[in-house]
């Protein structure tokens, strides 16, 4: 893992410093206020509360806002990684000095994670305001935001992956959005086909409908967790050996 | 310090270097040279690791590239020909991130970017944006990155390629002060450049070592040969001279060149490369001609080429080799397909 720490603070400072990190993040924590804004509004008009809809699993589980914003935030937070590196050149400076190519993967990897999480942070405030004004389970929000980092984390190797196979950042924007959308209507595909089939059961162990709704019902089953760990691993593993197949350019 | 040997490298269907075999002694400054498109680049990248080659084997310091790429990576401090940079990084930072990477302790690292700020004469724009920097500062950022963790190898692929004459100046005496503590790699296609750093120049063209020498071995290269003589006498002397000369040599094709030159008569001699006698017995054999017939020698040296004479001759497409022709052909029908 040589070179693995100072790459990943160039990243981070790299994502900091120009105003792309900072739109995203405006963008994100825009959209998710007006979000919640609104489902809190539309909970205490309500006079009898549905059973099984607490605020909690509504923010996360049942809205097409999560994976509208994962598939409008992922692509752009990746897209720059490799392919800028390799449409400036500077990928030979990289790829000269000695450093091992998982460290490079890696710290590019983990730090658009990190920026994730950031990104994500802020929006625990809102646990905070639920909780002042009612009961709040706490194992159901750990369990919200599992499934928020896995499912990201998953998305975001597959973007990595898509940036170090071109050298163009909007090809790559558009190849991992379509990555993200296509594993998106495979979940919708649950709703479509018919129970029993081999289809059902595919688009349900796919979808990242029914994984987020499990999750933010407080279910973390360990299909889930396997699922997306795999999603997460194998481009991360295709990744280091595009980068290394760069030398046979 | 570098042993390369029958170095490959095949893009595709396009070969850029074709059998490529030198070799560069420890504390050598060494000029590559070769017109653009030649394989220089290529040479370059494979040496300090950015491409894999498709045959051969190339040493740094005794590490093959290949097996040990990371031990031989740390031995190289490369410059690319474009010098990519961070734009928005500060100098300094980028200076300290790349020593960092290239694995100098934390104790020196501000002493090395230090060093190599003044070497560079960055000093100026220490905490400047690198997004803002002329094209003279980047280069000179590139090349304080290829010295920042000292490494006893420099590979620069031309250092001073889009730099203004002071400029040039500026980077030749960076280079010259690395002589004896580093060994220096670095091609161009200019020829005052070596002329001006190096001791030695490996010459390629399309992929393939056309020359390999000391600049007074290259300059002797030049096929066509002569001589050159200052006489103090009347030119008729010099013409019975000559009479002497034609009938004890082989036959001048081109006929000799008399004119007064300050005072005294130069003559020059020369022979196309087929008929050229060795020069050390013709200028005997003129010498001895001329003071016979009693005019006063002056001087008499062989012409030596210049390096662009060299450079030019070296390099210019050659003829093809029939089975070479026919190879190309080939390759160039499986591009097709």
């Amino acid at each position: 893992m040589r070179g693995f720490w100072p790459l990943f603070k160039r990243e981070l400072f790299a994502f900091f410093v120009t105003p792309l990190a900072w739109v995203l993040v405006c963008v994100f924590l825009l959209v998710q206020g007006l979000h919640f804004f609104v489902l809190v509004e539309q909970l205490s008009a309500q006079v009898v509360a549905g059973g099984d809809m607490s605020p909690v699993s509504a923010f996360f589980g049942n809205t097409v806002l999560l994976y509208l914003i994962l598939f409008l935030l992922v692509p752009a937070m990746t897209m720059r990684l490799f392919a800028e590196e390799r449409r400036s050149g500077t990928a030979e400076g990289l790829l000269t000095a000695p450093v091992s190519t998982a460290a490079v993967v890696l710290a590019k990897y983990l730090s658009v994670l990190v920026v994730y999480v950031i990104m994500w942070a802020p929006t625990s405030l809102y646990l905070v305001i639920l909780r002042r004004t009612g009961a709040l389970d706490l194992h159901v929000a750990l369990a919200s935001y599992l499934g928020v980092l896995l499912v990201g984390a998953a998305y975001l190797s597959l973007g990595l992956l898509m940036s170090a196979m071109t050298k163009s950042q909007f090809l790559s924007l558009v190849l991992t959005a379509m990555v993200i959308l296509v594993l998106f209507l495979l979940g919708v595909g649950e709703l479509v086909a018919r129970p029993g089939t081999t289809i059902h059961a595919v688009c349900t162990h796919v979808s990242v409908w029914a994984a987020m709704s499990d999750f933010s019902s407080g279910i973390v089953d360990s299909r889930r967790l396997v699922f997306y760990g795999t999603l997460t691993v194998v481009p991360l593993y295709f990744t280091v050996r595009v980068v290394d197949a760069w030398r046979w350019g | 310090m570098i042993v390369v040997q029958d170095l490959v490298k095949r893009y595709g269907a396009r070969l850029a270097v074709r059998g490529l075999s030198f070799s560069v002694e420890k504390g050598e400054i060494v000029g590559f040279l070769g017109p653009n498109g030649a394989g220089k680049s290529t040479t370059l990248r494979v040496v300090a690791g950015y491409l894999a080659p498709t045959s051969g084997t190339v040493k740094v310091a005794g590490i093959d590239v290949e097996a040990d790429s990371l031990a031989a990576r740390e031995r190289v401090g490369y410059m690319p020909e474009t010098v990519p940079l961070y734009p928005e990084m500060r100098v300094v930072e980028y200076l300290d991130f790349r020593a960092e990477l290239k694995g100098v302790a934390r104790s020196k690292r501000s002493g090395r970017v230090d060093d190599v700020l003044h070497k560079a004469r960055l000093v100026e724009v220490a905490n400047v944006v690198i997004g803002s920097l002329s094209k003279g500062y980047r280069q000179r950022v590139g090349l304080a990155d290829a010295l920042v963790a000292d490494p006893p190898l420099l590979v620069l692929d031309e250092p001073t390629a889009g730099l203004d004459p002071n400029q040039i100046r500026e980077v030749r005496e960076v280079i010259a002060g690395l002589r004896g503590t580093h060994t220096v790699l670095l091609s161009t296609h200019i020829l005052s450049e070596v002329e001006a750093s190096c001791g030695r120049a490996v010459v390629i063209a399309k992929g393939k070592l056309v020359a390999e020498g000391t600049l007074e071995e290259l300059g002797e290269l030049r096929r066509a040969s002569g001589l050159r003589a200052l006489v103090d006498g009347a030119s008729a002397d010099v013409e019975r001279a000559l009479a002497t000369v034609r009938s004890s040599l082989p036959k001048m094709t081109n006929e000799p060149v008399i004119s007064a030159k300050e005072g005294l008569v130069e003559v020059v001699l020369s022979w196309d490369d087929a008929s050229s006698p060795r020069l050390r017995d013709a200028q005997k054999i003129v010498a001895k001609a001329l003071v016979d017939v009693g005019s006063g020698l002056v001087e008499i040296a062989p012409l030596r080429g210049r390096l662009e004479d060299v450079f030019a001759e070296l390099t210019r497409a050659p003829k093809a080799l029939p089975d070479e022709a026919e190879a190309e052909a080939e390759a160039e029908r499986e591009g097709e397909s």
